[in-house]
């Protein structure tokens, strides 16, 4: 007997005898998460927007609104002066980004380990918690949004959802990547007496740009 | 009862003595709890809709516990077609032999683990160490316990025993470039330094679950410091640890469950980074291990489903228990003497480790209630620590002069009449050790008069008295 089929018939044999189908559990499955908003945090201002941007900045992460994808490369460049930072950053190799005119930055899609800067794009915003999303993908490698000090993220206005759940939905319409991971914030620790230090092992920085709907 | 019980149950009260009497553990210990109580109050209390949420988690593990094996199946079918491969173990000792097989044949020489509690329970670090393969922990408070050669003191701070001078002492001796000043924020950065080239250096990323996804085949970690992530992809192998109650129906309830899970824990509404892993790299992706193993692991919980103690599954682990415990936060996680500590741990540790050799934990509880009022999942851990100790007692596990004792109250307790009298002696004697109105010695209990004095007795029963004023009462016009 493998230990497989020890846990099962262990399982099984503890469990009472008539079992419904697997239908019956999924509609019950499914009724565990009726009437959400009787279960879930009310967001903290009216539009997603407004209630994103106030939970984002409340966790530490920064933000900057700028008007369209093309203001990203002078985004990035106000805020690495800003840091007395060098004009040097890893720029995640996805169309969206790579597009955009990098004149006067020194960009790549590698981070070097004394570069301190890397820009990535967000799928989607939750204005419950101020999070942001990031798959895996061939575009999308995930140790740039953990290897350097500053993580910068374009996020557009309009892939702000509202919740948790309205994320989980998105996943599920589409192929689960290797890696689906909610940022929620820079890098922090209280392991050393509970006191709170950014900058763990990840991002020390989190700061976000913004992109207007253009429609 | 046999003489090796006898050692463990003096080594519990002794571990209790030797933390009692450690001033810098209290402070320790106070430091982090009071933290996590004071900041998990204020997050509830901006959440109106906590307790309903509540009761929908702990509906939520009691619908996966019920169809259990339905769930695990379909997890495996799910990881599987992922590109996962999945491992079943019954014990630790399977655990252990199966995630040192995948090392073994990896020919790995250098593995990063990001914390799990499960990694304890079944011994991983010892087993690692024993094939010869270097572990890394890179959650920072398992680098301080790895290089203090300790065990985990709590579920969600492991090293919280230990003071921010007792950590840079470590970092001092042990980092390559050892930090100047001994404040958490140049001892991070410390550790960030020495941990960045074992992130990318190592063989094997070992990592826990917080929740198995059912219907994606995901396992998802949650991390403040993104170190499971640096753990998780630039090895060419991750490999999961989760308990087999860790299983959830969709990401939905993963998300939904994590809402109490984070609250409960640091009193943040998530944590900084929460990720789904689902099978190895895909084709063309830019980063990611190649083979991803995941070991379910059953070690005990098996035998919880048809118990008293069922309701246990359903922990999601978040240690509020412990950060509001009176007796934790006297003698701090090491005392217990388990992987887990606090209320948790004293409700786990003797189906992990047997009843005989820990039978004094679920006596060290005050039952005031506190670990079951700020559980997310509503455990009644009063109500199992209670049934541990009625299954000691039939079990006849305590000394026999304890035994004794309670057999001559129980006796005297049946029988009304008798026990009035041993009242009335007993009164009557108690007064003969009193001087100047308190009792400053007492034979038999001297366990409790030599810490405090006790009030000489009235030297007449409540029954004696009430029935004097009911007379007097009644003889009244």
């Amino acid at each position: 007997m493998t230990a497989r089929d020890r846990i099962l018939s262990a399982i099984r044999a503890a469990l009472p005898h008539e079992r419904p189908a697997p239908d019956a559990i999924s509609a019950e499955a499914k009724a565990l998460l009726a009437d959400p908003d009787t279960i879930r945090p009310r967001l903290v201002a009216e539009g997603l927007l407004d209630a994103f941007i106030l939970k984002a900045e409340a966790i530490g992460t920064t933000i900057d609104r700028v008007g369209g994808m093309e203001a990203v490369p002078d985004a990035v460049r106000r805020y690495l002066s800003g840091h007395g930072l060098s004009l040097s950053l890893a720029v995640e190799p996805t169309p969206a980004l790579t597009a955009l005119d990098w004149t006067g930055l020194d960009t790549g899609t590698t981070l070097a380990p004394d570069q301190p800067a890397a820009l990535g794009k967000a799928l989607w915003g939750i204005a419950e918690s101020g999070s942001m999303i990031v798959h895996s993908g061939a575009d999308t490698p995930i140790l740039l949004s953990f290897l350097p000090l500053h993580h910068i993220v374009v996020l557009q206005e309009s892939d702000i959802l509202s919740h948790l759940e309205d994320y989980a939905a998105q996943l599920a319409e589409r192929p689960h990547p290797r890696n689906a991971i909610l940022i929620t914030g820079p890098s922090g620790t209280t392991d050393i007496e509970g006191s709170y230090v950014r900058g763990a092992h990840g991002p020390g920085f989190l700061h976000v740009i913004l992109v207007a709907s253009t429609d | 009862m046999s003489a090796p019980e006898a050692s463990v149950q003096v080594s519990f009260k002794n571990r209790a003595k030797t933390a009692l009497a450690d001033r810098t553990l209290k402070i320790a210990i106070d430091r982090t709890t009071g933290t996590a109580e004071a900041k998990r109050a204020v997050a509830v209390a901006a959440f109106p809709e906590f307790q309903a949420a509540r009761a929908r988690g702990r509906a939520i593990k009691d619908h996966v516990i019920a169809h259990l094996d339905h769930y695990l199946e379909q997890f495996e079918r799910n990881a599987t077609a992922s590109g996962a491969t999945v491992h079943w173990a019954s014990d630790d000792a399977e655990a252990r032999a199966i995630i040192t097989r995948i090392c073994l044949d990896a020919k790995a020489k250098l593995v990063t683990r990001s914390k799990s509690m499960l990694g304890e329970e079944i011994g991983l670090p010892h087993a690692l160490a024993d094939a010869g393969i270097e572990r890394v922990e890179t959650d920072l408070a398992e680098h301080i316990i790895q290089l203090a050669g300790e065990a985990p003191s709590h579920i969600v701070w492991p090293a919280m025993h230990r003071t921010r001078e007792q950590v840079a002492e470590l970092f001092k001796m042990a980092h390559h470039l050892p930090p100047s000043a001994d404040d958490p924020a140049t001892m991070v950065q410390s550790a960030r330094r020495e941990l960045r080239a074992k992130f990318l250096g190592a063989d094997i990323g070992i990592s826990g679950s917080n929740f198995l996804v059912a219907d994606t085949g995901a396992t998802c970690t949650v991390t403040n410091e993104g170190n499971a992530e640096l753990t998780t992809t630039p090895p060419r192998i991750h490999i999961v640890t989760a308990g087999i109650e860790k299983i959830v129906p969709t990401t939905a309830h993963a998300l939904s469950l994590l809402r109490l899970l984070v609250r409960s824990a640091t009193g943040g509404e998530l944590t900084q980074y929460t990720t789904f892993h689902c099978g190895p790299k895909r084709p063309g992706d830019a980063d990611g291990p190649e083979e991803m193993h995941i070991v379910l692991v059953d070690n005990g919980r098996t035998r919880m489903l048809d118990n008293e103690f069922r309701e246990m599954l359903r922990c999601i682990r978040c240690g509020a228990c412990m950060n509001h415990c009176v007796v934790y936060r006297q003698i701090g996680g090491h005392a217990y003497g388990g992987t887990y500590p606090g209320p948790m741990g004293s409700v786990l540790t003797p189906v992990l480790n047997g009843l005989a050799g820990s039978r004094d934990l679920p006596n060290a509880c005050t039952m005031n209630g506190r670990c079951a009022e700020v559980c997310p999942v509503e455990i009644p851990i009063p109500t199992l620590l209670r049934a541990w100790r009625i299954r000691s007692w039939r079990e006849k596990l305590e000394p026999g002069s304890l035994r004794a004792g309670i057999g001559i109250w129980a006796v005297l307790a049946r029988r009304p009449g008798l026990y009035g009298l041993a009242s009335r002696i007993g009164v009557r004697a108690l007064r003969l050790f009193g001087k100047g109105g308190w009792i400053a010695r007492l034979p038999l209990a001297g366990g409790w008069t030599a810490h405090r004095d006790l009030p000489r007795p009235a030297g007449r029963t409540f029954m004696e008295q009430y029935r004097a004023q009911q007379a007097h009462k009644g003889s009244r016009p």
